[in-house]
């Protein structure tokens, strides 16, 4: 039995989980048991270094057994998408992701006709569809026997599925990605409930496509709230909102993330943060940052925070000039906090 | 358990989440796969799936700690204070445990006998054989467990509706409702049975009951007061929230101001989100070549796919002309408390403040807090009779060249110019100059050309006047000024 899963899920798995998979990540559980309850999720993501919360946890579980999406909000760099990609990884599946921006439409989003095929095969068929009509007299008696071959050019061959339709075929099911969904317009949105409600698109010329119903894909959404999302589309979602960390949790998730940091610096860094997000910034650090400026030490070979590398350091974690040349002057003072506190 | 989520999305409610049926729905679907025994899961399920934004997140969390908590009842409730009940104070979970706590005692009772040691002393003197309750509350107040008698208290007010309470008046009713509908008058008949029969035990019993019974009423006095503030208070907040949105603006006191300036907030959230999206408007009948060219490369250039030109909506550049003297000062205040909380959507606000010389604000406004600004304006701005005309001389000699086509002005005043010369020729020039120009009056219709009022002037020179003077007015006047920006 665990042989056949494990060639079942090789054949499924991109290169970066066979890796995973390779080093003896628990992959060889199935899906249902990776979802049974809520610590086996805690530990399949710790499992890939993504360390959760109880809330992320229990979002997960409930997503899976309510067959319901989950809206995932907060502030930018807390691992919304990580998160999706991560469940995606520890379940052995694929992740489609669908990265929304302003006038995304649904020939990008669902499917679109292979125009450019249909010309080329109705150019290639010209002369035999000469051949099929022959001897057909007069409109009507041809227009009718051309009916008899149905709608060629409007069938599953000349249909590009988009991200949206691809999770709904994928069989084995699959992780859908719908990121930054509040950058999308309104309309993209209307657009998106049936597929969030019942799982199933209708395309006018072919019919209802259905996911199959035992593998119903699990969908994320993320959004960074620049504009509120309707009504309509919340109801159908589980609600799901990351803040930043706190200190132990932070500090568990550099561990994670860069194991090779010294315990020591780790603290230290992770206190100079936690300080940072106090004060008041145009853009507050994230965890992504967090990481991003703990690797930049490690190259460093760093030790121990002090104030000279900080000052140069400063701008792995604050991204505007503003934010930099405020903090200078209160470098000193963070960092000896830092240097205290852990 | 049905009925309990029922009553907490209710709660949920008044206290202005929106929760959908389908909502409760997927609550009651949510908790068939993680139960009650876990707290925080609970909590989770119910805050991922009822609560959907930080704000709403913030209030559920309110809500569930004081719906779902109860004290600890009963500290020494008589001989019944079972050491483990002590731990299990989740209210949700003991609604869960005891079926029917009523009527009988059960199992819970009889591993009882012996409490603390208190009391073990007391019963030593006659341990023969203490006489049993025989009353249902009486029998609940001396032997069923904490869980229980909050179970029967939630029951029992549950069918007096306590969830109707109002006022905070009611609290004794309720009280009184609840007490009875647990059974208060076998209790009260069996005290004064036992007191009168005589024997010491029977008496001991009786006492003991009395205590315990004024020691329920505290409790349940206690409910209700927790229940009022859950059902009642909001409500009550709501009805205040309506009656100041109605209200005069000018008839509202200094008290009361803190209330509107949060309504106005309120009010100014509900239109950021409505308007946040930049709308465009399609002008129909113009092929915008440029796109469909580029857009029909990849069918090889075959038009099939046309595009037409559209618009956006441009966000209104917004100057406000305020009237500060005595009677108007109030309208203005709250029509710039309207437009500065909107900052979000109309980044570009001018304001202007007079009664006779017009003086410009806006810096005013951006840099200090509202009641600052508004104190500073009426100091410099506010004495003085008014003067209209000066006002349009004087906006004309400063301001009329900043005036473009995208130029919304809105003028608020009564346009009571104290038989002064009106020069209504500048308001003629403003109009042609401006996109609109809206003149806000706080006066009713009918007192528009009454005395010294130069509304027949000035009126046919603006786009648009309206009667404003209560916070709705001002939200429909705000809400179009964004909806027909185009």
């Amino acid at each position: 039995m665990p042989d056949a899963l494990l060639a079942r899920a090789a054949q499924q798995l991109p290169v970066a989980s066979l890796y995973l998979f390779k080093r003896g990540s628990p992959l060889t559980l199935d899906r249902d048991e990776h979802l049974a309850t809520i610590e086996a999720i805690h530990t399949g993501l710790a499992g890939l270094n993504y360390i959760s919360n109880e809330q992320i946890a229990t979002a997960v579980f409930l997503a899976y057994h309510l067959d319901k999406p989950v809206l995932i909000e907060g502030p930018p760099g807390v691992g919304k998408t990580e998160l999706a990609k991560s469940v995606a990884n520890m379940l052995g599946i694929s992740c489609i992701r669908l990265q929304c921006y302003e006038g995304l439409d649904e020939s990008k989003a669902i499917y679109e006709w292979k125009y450019g095929k249909q010309l080329l095969y109705t150019q290639v068929l010209k002369e035999t569809l000469s051949e099929i009509l022959d001897g057909a007299k007069g409109l009507s008696e041809s227009v009718s026997k051309l009916h008899e071959f149905g709608d060629v050019f409007f069938s599953e061959e000349f249909l590009e599925p988009r991200p949206l339709m691809k999770a709904l075929k994928e069989e084995a099911g699959c992780v859908l990605l719908i990121d930054e969904v509040d950058k999308s317009d309104h309309e993209f949105e209307s657009l998106l409930l049936e597929m969030l409600s019942d799982y199933q698109l209708s395309i006018p010329e072919i019919g209802t496509i259905k996911a199959n119903p035992d593998r119903k894909p699990l969908v994320f959404l993320t959004s960074n709230n620049t504009r509120e999302i309707s009504d309509a589309l919340k109801r159908r979602c589980l609600h799901l909102y990351i803040p930043f960390p706190d200190a132990d949790l932070e500090s568990r998730i550099v561990q994670a993330r860069v194991p090779e940091v010294p315990e020591e610096l780790r603290r230290q860094l992770v206190t100079f943060i936690q300080a940072l997000r106090e004060m008041d910034l145009k853009k507050v650090p994230a965890i992504s940052e967090t990481i991003d400026w703990a690797k930049a030490l490690i190259l460093l070979h760093t030790e121990s925070l002090d104030a000279e590398l900080v000052k140069q350091t400063l701008n792995v974690i604050l991204k505007f000039q503003e934010d930099i040349e405020s903090v200078t002057g209160e470098v000193q003072m963070l960092t000896n906090k830092a240097l205290k506190g852990s | 358990m049905e009925k309990t989520i029922v009553d907490f999305v209710k709660v949920l409610r008044t206290a202005e989440v929106k929760v959908s049926p389908a909502e409760t729905l997927d609550v009651m679907a949510g908790i068939e796969f993680v139960g009650y025994e876990d707290r925080a899961l609970f909590k989770n399920t119910l805050s991922m799936l009822l609560a959907k934004n930080p704000e709403e997140k913030e209030t559920f969390e309110t809500c569930f700690e004081k719906f779902f908590t109860f004290d600890d009842v009963m500290q020494a409730p008589g001989s019944g204070g079972n050491p483990d009940d002590t731990q299990d104070s989740d209210a949700f979970e003991d609604e869960n445990s005891g079926n029917n706590p009523q009527g009988q005692p059960g199992g819970k009772g009889s591993g009882q006998g012996s409490g603390n040691a208190s009391e073990a002393a007391d019963e030593a003197h006659d341990d023969e054989e203490t006489p049993q309750p025989t009353s249902a509350l009486g029998q609940l107040l001396l032997q069923g467990s904490r869980s229980d008698l909050m179970v029967a208290m939630a029951e029992a007010g549950r069918a007096v509706e306590v969830n109707q309470i109002v006022v905070f008046t009611q609290k004794g009713l309720y009280t009184r409702k609840i007490m009875d509908q647990m059974g208060l008058k076998g209790l009260q008949e069996e005290i004064t049975e036992r007191q009168e029969a005589g024997d010491r035990g029977q008496q001991r019993l009786a006492g003991k009951l009395k205590r315990a019974r004024d020691q329920l009423r505290d409790q349940v006095r206690d409910y209700v007061e927790k229940q009022f503030f859950l059902h009642a208070d909001e409500h009550g907040k709501q009805l205040r929230e309506e009656l100041l949105k109605k209200v005069k603006l000018s008839n509202l006191e200094k008290r009361n101001h803190k209330d509107v300036q949060e309504i106005v907030f309120k009010m100014a959230k509900k239109l950021v989100s409505i308007h946040s999206k930049r709308r465009k408007t399609h002008k129909r009948g113009q092929l915008d070549i440029r796109k469909t060219l580029r857009h029909n490369m990849q069918y090889d250039g075959v038009f099939f796919d046309l595009k037409w030109k559209s618009i956006k909506v441009d966000r209104p550049k917004v100057m406000c002309i305020c009237d500060v003297s005595g009677s108007v000062s109030n309208y203005s205040r709250f029509l710039l408390m309207f437009l500065y909380s909107l900052a979000e959507i109309i980044p570009k606000v001018r304001s202007f403040a007079f009664s006779s010389d017009l003086g410009e604000v806006t810096r005013l406004f951006q840099n200090s807090n509202l009641e600052d600004a508004m104190a500073k304006t009426m100091r410099d701005y506010g004495n003085g009779s008014t003067d209209y005309g000066q006002m349009l001389e004087d906006f004309k000699r400063n301001c009329m060249d900043d005036v473009d086509n995208k130029t919304t002005i809105i003028i608020l005043g009564d346009a009571r110019n104290n038989h002064g010369d009106p020069k209504a020729e500048i308001l003629r020039e403003m109009y042609e100059k401006s996109k609109r120009v809206i003149w806000l009056n706080p006066e009713p219709r009918s007192n528009w050309l009454v005395g010294d009022a130069e509304m027949k002037k000035y009126g046919p020179n603006c786009h648009q006047t309206e009667v404003c003077n209560s916070l709705t007015h001002l939200e429909r006047v705000v809400s179009n000024l964004l909806k027909y920006a185009a």
